[in-house]
């Protein structure tokens, strides 16, 4: 039991920085390579927030989640907006300068010291019985956010008024912007979806056990999640991530725990022999990759 | 005329650079200031810089400045060595410093070796190579050090236990802490303990929630950690969020007292080799005093590992005299003995066969009620 739990748990984590890539990468084709620095931003945000309302933990996480969004804005407003039109490689280029000058952004603000949110928040992790099992209340909150997001998602791209222009602009950006629909717009909203989902695993983590520098190195470990499931797909993302953290759990617990670091790639590059464009990619899609 | 006059003063600029240069004492650092187990090695250059830079406000050394050059290596063997040719060949450096993970030590040695410049590990753990009969040009004044600390930290488990130990192991996938752990269980298989299991686990990990809970399906009554403490301290709360209520020992590092504040698990035991500043000695009143003119960002009591070096190198360059070269300094520094005022249990005494010292101290704190409480005063270990 308690071996699903740990299942859960990572496929959650990383479903949920997953859906970051997916997000930009389905509506603007853009390989977000800052999103392990953007996680991490959003544990900084979230340390930031609790210096600020320390009595109101609520508070600071809502705080924390809108500063996100808002920077994710900013990203494609200050420096993603240029991009359009250019090569893709630029793009792609442009979002590994971003994820350099965060992480060494962070380190001049906080150091590289190991930063607990929670402590600042004065706020515990008790941890809940689950049948024989055990899980702490910030993996719990985690995997809860997880699914609220991909529920929030799928019904906001299928009903959406905007997730339809998101669609749109990611099957057809010409057409798309033909038809009336701001481009601008609808990339600055995935930049701001990305960031925030993103920010939030960042955070939750953080709650959970503390943030450190490697957190862009967790964000890596996501994203073959996100191409094992297909790059532009959600649901992808969430099955991706299972397979993922399935694979890496059972390997910690039966056979070698140093496995756990390869195996993400291992399963990556399995897929990528078999089916490219992932489980639920579109082969089009991939082929612009 | 003017044209003349400016190629003049160019020229002269020129030449004047490297003058200043051999005008001060180069020591140069490459260390682990950026990336993952930053944590470790950040803190304790950055006091080293602040004590560099209270010499030289005293006015130096011999009547020379010291020049301390710092580059960041990220942990990255690769950096290290780059870092470690430039400050040789480009910046002069007559002595080299490292500060970061084991993983770079190779390369920081081989530029060592290959220009006869005197290394000194400091606040990265001291490799087997500075004790005795140690490598000529390898030295160390960090605290913690393989073998020797296990040999502690077993023996304070063996002493405190009350009944048959069934011992779990965590290491991380570096090099010198897996086999510290491996050194650790096979020793504690000669005291008569039980090895139940051992995780290596990989340095970015999301959850270490799978590790802990193959840990604690082995069932073990002590669980010993000696790896970077980002490993130590997540493997022991993954523990307890499966609801393990066993002894957990680690290595002491710079964290250690913070944590230990943060976490008041009163089974949660540090082995350390560097007294912690709960003590309130003269001497880390001045430490904190320091951290907090020069408006560190680090916690002072995260500081003694780099104010040790700091000392270190303050003597070994006065006694090596001016103009320094890296023979006088070596030869400095196999004969020197530090006071360490308290930091430590004993002096740091340094001599041609023994880069390491010739006494390890260790005493072991942890939560007990509302503070931090020693449980084991300074025990002495002879170097053989």
């Amino acid at each position: 039991m308690q071996l699903i739990v740990n299942i859960v748990v990572l496929a959650s984590i990383y479903a949920l920085i997953a859906c970051g890539y997916v997000l930009i990468y389905r509506v603007s084709r853009v390989l977000n390579l800052a999103h392990g620095e953007l996680v991490m931003l959003g544990a900084y945000l979230l340390l930031a927030t609790a210096s600020l309302f320390s009595a109101n933990p609520v508070l600071a996480i809502i705080a924390a989640f809108v500063l996100s969004a808002t920077v994710g804005v900013v990203v494609y407003v200050v420096l993603m907006r240029k991009m359009t039109g250019e090569m893709v490689l630029a793009a792609i280029l442009t979002t590994v300068a971003l994820g350099i000058l965060v992480r060494g952004a962070l380190v001049l603000i906080w150091s590289s010291q190991q930063q607990y949110p929670a402590q600042a928040l004065r706020v515990g992790n008790p941890t809940l019985a689950v049948a024989s099992a055990h899980i702490s209340a910030w993996s719990l909150a985690l995997v809860l956010l997880n699914a609220g997001v991909y529920l929030g998602l799928f019904g906001f791209l299928r009903y959406g008024r905007w997730g339809v222009r998101m669609r749109a602009a990611g099957q057809n950006a010409l057409l798309a912007a033909q038809r009336g629909i701001n481009l601008h717009r609808v990339y600055a909203l995935a930049w701001a979806l990305s960031t925030f989902t993103g920010a939030a695993a960042g955070m939750l983590i953080a709650l959970d056990s503390g943030v450190t520098m490697s957190m862009p190195v967790i964000a890596l470990k996501a994203f073959p999640a996100a191409l094992v499931g297909g790059l532009d797909s959600l649901a992808g993302a969430l099955f991706g991530a299972l397979i993922v953290a399935s694979a890496e759990v059972l390997l910690i617990y039966y056979v070698d725990p140093l496995l756990s670091d390869v195996v993400p790639f291992v399963v990556l590059i399995a897929m990528l022999t078999v089916r490219p464009w992932g489980l639920f990619g579109t082969r089009e899609e991939l082929d612009r990759v | 005329m003017l044209k003349r006059m400016l190629l003049a003063g160019l020229g002269a600029g020129a030449m004047a650079l490297p003058a200043a240069g051999q005008d001060a004492y180069v020591v140069g650092l490459t260390g682990a200031l950026t990336g993952p187990p930053s944590s470790t090695y950040a803190p304790a250059v950055d006091v080293l810089r602040i004590y560099i830079d209270r010499v030289n406000t005293a006015g130096g050394l011999n009547g020379h400045k010291i020049n301390l050059i710092l580059e960041d290596d990220g942990a990255q063997p690769s950096k290290a060595a780059a870092n470690a040719k430039k400050l040789i060949s480009q910046d002069n450096a007559v002595l080299l410093l490292n500060a970061s993970l084991s993983s770079t030590y190779a390369p920081t040695i081989e530029e060592s070796k290959s220009s006869n410049v005197p290394l000194l590990f400091a606040s990265s753990v001291c490799p087997k190579s500075v004790y005795p009969p140690a490598e000529p040009l390898q030295f160390c004044t960090t605290g913690f050090a393989a073998n020797y600390d296990s040999k502690a930290t077993l023996d304070f488990v063996q002493a405190t236990a009350t009944g048959p130990v069934k011992i779990g192991f965590s290491a991380m996938a570096i090099p010198l802490s897996r086999s510290e752990m491996d050194y650790a269980e096979d020793l504690s298989k000669k005291m008569g303990m039980t090895p139940v299991d051992k995780e290596v686990i990989p340095p970015p990990t999301a959850d270490y929630t799978p590790f802990a809970t193959k840990l604690k399906d082995a069932d073990p009554n002590w669980v010993y950690s000696w790896a970077p403490w980002v490993t130590q301290v997540r493997t022991l709360e993954g523990l307890r969020k499966l609801g393990w209520q066993g002894d957990y020992i680690a290595w002491g590092h710079l964290e250690a007292e913070t944590e230990l504040k943060r976490l008041k698990d009163s089974a949660f035991y540090t082995v350390n080799s560097n007294a912690m500043f709960q003590e309130a000695l003269p001497i880390q009143k001045q430490i904190e005093d320091a951290a907090k003119a020069a408006n560190s960002k680090y916690s002072a009591d995260t500081m003694a590992e780099g104010w040790i070096a700091g000392m270190v190198i303050e003597a070994a360059l006065k006694s090596a005299g001016w103009p320094a070269t890296p023979a006088k300094i070596q030869a400095a520094m196999e004969n020197l003995n530090v006071d360490l005022k308290g930091l430590r249990g004993g002096p740091i005494v340094w001599a041609k066969d023994n880069h390491f010292r010739t006494h390890l101290y260790y005493r072991v704190y942890h939560w007990d009620g509302g503070k931090i409480a020693r449980v084991q005063d300074w025990k002495v270990y002879e170097v053989k």
